[in-house]
């Protein structure tokens, strides 16, 4: 091991040290993290997953009755007001989930956990902007479809990912029916081969794999019947528009003279197991992970534990961290921004409780915003209350908010990784040479300036360096900063150095 | 250059602007008119050429494309008779009309059968005949054998490399809103820092030349991230002593409700061509050539849900005051019963990197071994090649 197993583990594992709290001390602390992160309820989003499935269903709601008043409405002016204030109340609810997301990284003492709800997130991709309610629909998603599944069998989480309305919705699913079913041919619409396809491409077998475009149409025609119910906003399976017949993928036949929801569960049942799914997962954790070259043993290892145990996903991380490629050649990956910016936080975040960069986040959850705040969301149920709208209190609240974006969201968006808005199905760039560019480098410099200016005031950059990158700091980094002109300076120094950039 | 302010930037005339000297002075500036400059655009998610470029004029076309296809009585714009031009593209038509401008109908990668976004892009941007068989981009590839070394210098405006640009040659990636900014003493800090680290080091070194320059060409401007922003940045690096950018556009991948959703990308794409020819001004503009492409065409029926499904031959886009335009170049394979690919897809009848490999010869002189060798191996190309005449 080349550097100590608390370092590795909180570095290239987790998020980053953060002052006061334990860093795992062996592999048991991190497979233990597995079960304790999924028994929290995760801070998003926000007024929990209740509140959340009404807020949709009244979002929905207001769409319908803005359609409805649009038509009696002809001036262009007032049509447009009234959507852009449902558009602004979606995008508040959508900010403050990503800000709790944020925070919840940056105080979760569960780091591994956390980075495999970020990887299993962005491997089942999903974007906010695909529609309005996708703003709302999509930390749901992640909360109630990703996050409980991650440590047990692939198949229930591909299950539990694949019929989630945001999935249906993103990939088109939601408006794919059976070309020769009764519903298909009453409504005169047919396939949208679109899930089917990213089924076997991304979340499956892996592009190149060797299924055919019949196979892609076949695995489209078996999900066919698989919808949302718009009125409830819920996934339904309406036998009336699914494709009759069988259809075949891979080989295998799914469906017959009636269609049912067992023909596609069965379709990913198959497909999870298969050793096809088990290499290319398995290899996308690694590479993830540990290394975009990794060690071939390491990933053959893990795909035989996903044979051994029909994909338990515990079994396969248990494997990867079994493996002593694990714990050699540290920084071989490059911190992606949002690793980075949790990591940052993490770094500065000294203080009791939830230390001072919790305390600034929260506080700035209850902020106001300029027409960008819950003091224009009336009846919104789960936002903020807002008090006292006018004052030198509303005008710090302002300036904080605006920093806690700044420090966020914005500079997440500006690094090219903006949480739950990726830029395709296939998700945020995995590799070194992505990341690590002057564009990117110049936004990793101005982050950490004003991370720094505004939560290092107590810091001593040579403490600072410390308790952030332990004996993963290089010596030249040591003197650097050790040297540096003053404190800010030197703070930043450790923030822009490649130990604290690479994990 | 004395309208260059460096207001903003003091640490320009401090000691560590040494590193970002060699990039930008009246002397490179001066000595390099008549340079020709090479851009191009990868229209990520496949766009549908079928809806851009309509061929009204083919018997069936309407019957595949029930509620997509147009004509000019409903409102296409029509090119040649055959062809019409989606009604969102009519800020491209003085560009048609003023012939700087044309379309390569039915060109592919080789890439057949799978039609996954990400290896059709891996193989417009690489450049191979097979899905990662070259690790690096053509365009950085080209910049090796461009015989002038003055033309040998690029910018990717992004905020992460694409991969048509990157490999082993040198190449800025600035997205069009960034800034450096370091503080008067920290460029030397950071220097120090990453000394032992190349890849930092190079990541730093190409951030100081990229926001100098950027700062040259505008040094007060309030530049954002919008098409026409990184346009009108690429543009100005242009202008500079950069020859070569590369961009993106994305928002191609219309499997649902197309007619609605192409308006945007193609709103888009108007505006960044259009953007690139006011700001390089008419003189640079006519040894520039722009080329649009994108890594497979969309399915020749529209889909269950008023959308198509990813297919296979497609469209590029050429522009600039260099070319001769104003014509739908390519072979057109027809749409008819057995003339699809598959049953399915407009069959290709043309590599879209021999489109590529004319443009860089036209350009820059890169020779044709080099082409066939190095840039685009396996590519059959010589200099009877028909996108030579285009």
């Amino acid at each position: 091991m080349s550097l100590s197993f608390p370092t590795m583990a909180a570095i290239r594992f987790g998020y980053g040290f953060r002052p006061g709290e334990a860093p795992p001390q062996n592999k048991d602390d991190l497979i233990g993290q597995l079960s304790k992160g999924a028994a929290a309820t995760p801070d998003f989003p926000l007024g929990g997953p209740e509140t959340r499935h009404r807020a949709i269903l009244s979002l929905q709601e207001q769409l319908k009755q803005i359609r409805q008043d649009a038509k009696s409405v002809t001036d262009d002016t007032t049509r447009r007001e009234m959507r852009n204030g449902v558009q602004r109340q979606a995008q508040q609810q959508f900010q403050h989930d990503v800000n709790l997301r944020l925070m919840q990284a940056v105080l979760s003492p569960y780091g591994f956990y956390e980075r495999l709800a970020t990887f299993w997130t962005d491997h089942f991709s999903t974007s906010a902007n695909k529609s309005l309610p996708m703003r709302l629909i999509v930390p749901l998603y992640e909360a109630e479809a990703i996050r409980p599944f991650m440590s047990g069998r692939f198949g229930d989480l591909l299950r539990s990912a694949t019929a989630h309305p945001a999935m249906l919705i993103y990939l088109d699913q939601a408006d794919s029916l059976g070309p020769d079913s009764a519903g298909g041919i009453k409504r005169n619409k047919g396939l949208n081969e679109n899930l089917g396809r990213e089924l076997l491409e991304l979340h499956t077998l892996g592009a190149g794999s060797g299924y055919s475009q019949a196979d892609v149409t076949a695995a489209a025609m078996v999900l066919t019947g698989l919808t949302i119910d718009r009125k409830e906003m819920d996934i339904a399976f309406r036998p009336n528009i699914s494709q009759p017949g069988t259809h075949e993928v891979l080989g295998v036949s799914y469906g017959g003279r009636r269609r049912s929801r067992d023909d596609y569960l069965d379709m990913l049942d198959d497909l999870a197991i298969h050793p096809k799914t088990a290499a290319h997962i398995s290899r996308k954790l690694a590479v993830h992970f540990i290394s975009d070259q990794p060690d071939e043993g390491m990933v053959s290892d893990m795909a035989a534990a996903w044979k051994q145990t029909d994909g338990d996903l515990t079994a396969v991380y248990t494997a990867m961290l079994g493996h002593p490629a694990a714990w050699q050649n540290e920084g071989a990956k490059s911190r992606q921004p949002f690793d980075y910016v949790v990591a940052g936080l993490r770094a500065l975040n000294a203080g009791p409780v939830n230390g001072v960069v919790g305390s600034f986040l929260a506080a700035n959850q209850q902020g106001t915003d300029e027409g960008d705040m819950a003091a224009n969301t009336p009846g919104m149920a789960g936002s903020p209350v807002t008090t006292d709208p006018a004052g030198e209190g509303r005008d710090r609240r302002l300036k904080a908010f605006r920093t806690a974006r700044a420090l966020g969201q914005g500079a997440l968006k500006r690094m090219g990784q903006p949480t739950w808005l990726p830029p395709s199905p296939a998700g945020f760039e995995e590799g070194f040479s992505a990341w690590i560019t002057g564009s990117q480098l110049a936004e990793r410099l101005a982050w950490a300036r004003r991370a720094t200016a505004q939560f290092g005031r107590d810091e001593d950059p040579r403490e600072f360096l410390k308790s952030t990158l332990a004996d993963a700091a290089r010596d030249e980094t040591i003197r650097v900063v050790s040297q540096a002109p003053n404190k800010f300076s030197g703070l930043t120094l450790v923030l822009a150095s490649p130990e604290f950039n690479r994990r | 250059m004395n309208r260059i302010s460096l207001s903003r930037r003091g640490f320009l005339t401090s000691a560590c602007c040494l590193a970002a000297a060699p990039v930008f002075t009246p002397v490179t500036f001066a000595a390099m008119p008549g340079d020709n400059r090479f851009v191009t655009i990868v229209l990520r998610g496949a766009m549908d050429g079928l809806d851009l470029v309509q061929p009204y004029g083919d018997a069936g076309f309407a019957a595949l494309r029930p509620t997509l296809a147009l004509t000019p009585d409903t409102g296409l714009l029509d090119l040649d008779g055959h062809f019409g031009f989606n009604p969102a593209a009519a800020d491209l038509m003085p560009l048609w009309k003023s012939r700087e401008l044309a379309f390569v109908h039915a060109v592919s990668t080789p890439y057949r059968d799978q039609r996954s976004h990400f290896d059709g892009q891996d193989m417009l941007e690489s450049g191979g005949e097979h899905v990662a068989e070259e690790k690096t981009g053509w365009l950085n590839r080209a910049l090796a054998v461009i015989p002038r070394s003055d033309a040998r210098k690029a910018i990717d405006v992004n905020t992460s490399t694409e991969l048509i640009l990157s490999g082993p040659n040198d190449v800025d990636v600035w997205a069009s809103d960034s800034n450096l900014a370091p503080a008067r003493d920290e460029m030397q800090f950071l220097t120090r820092l990453y000394a032992g680290d190349p890849p930092f080091a190079a990541a730093l070194a190409e951030a100081t030349r990229a926001d100098t320059a950027s700062m040259m060409v505008e040094p007060d401007g309030q530049r954002g991230e919008k098409t026409a922003d990184v346009a009108a940045l690429a543009a100005n690096m242009l202008k500079g002593d950069y020859r070569i950018a590369s961009f993106s556009i994305t928002g191609w991948d219309t499997h649902i409700g197309q007619a609605g959703q192409f308006k945007r990308p193609v709103q888009d794409l108007a505006q960044a061509i259009n953007t690139l020819k006011a700001t390089l001004g008419a003189e640079i503009w006519t040894k520039t050539v722009v080329l649009a492409m994108t890594e497979f065409g969309r399915t020749a029926r529209q889909n269950g849900s008023a959308g198509t499904d990813h297919g296979t031959g497609g469209c590029a886009l050429l522009a600039g005051g260099a070319i001769n335009g104003g014509r739908i170049l390519g072979g057109w394979p027809g749409i008819g019963d057995g003339q699809l690919l598959d049953d399915r897809d407009l069959m290709p009848t043309a590599d879209v990197r021999e489109l590529a490999a004319a443009m860089l010869y036209r350009q820059f002189d890169v020779g044709v071994d080099d082409l066939t060798g190095k840039i685009f191996p396996g590519l059959g190309f010589d200099k009877g090649s028909q996108f030579l005449r285009g």
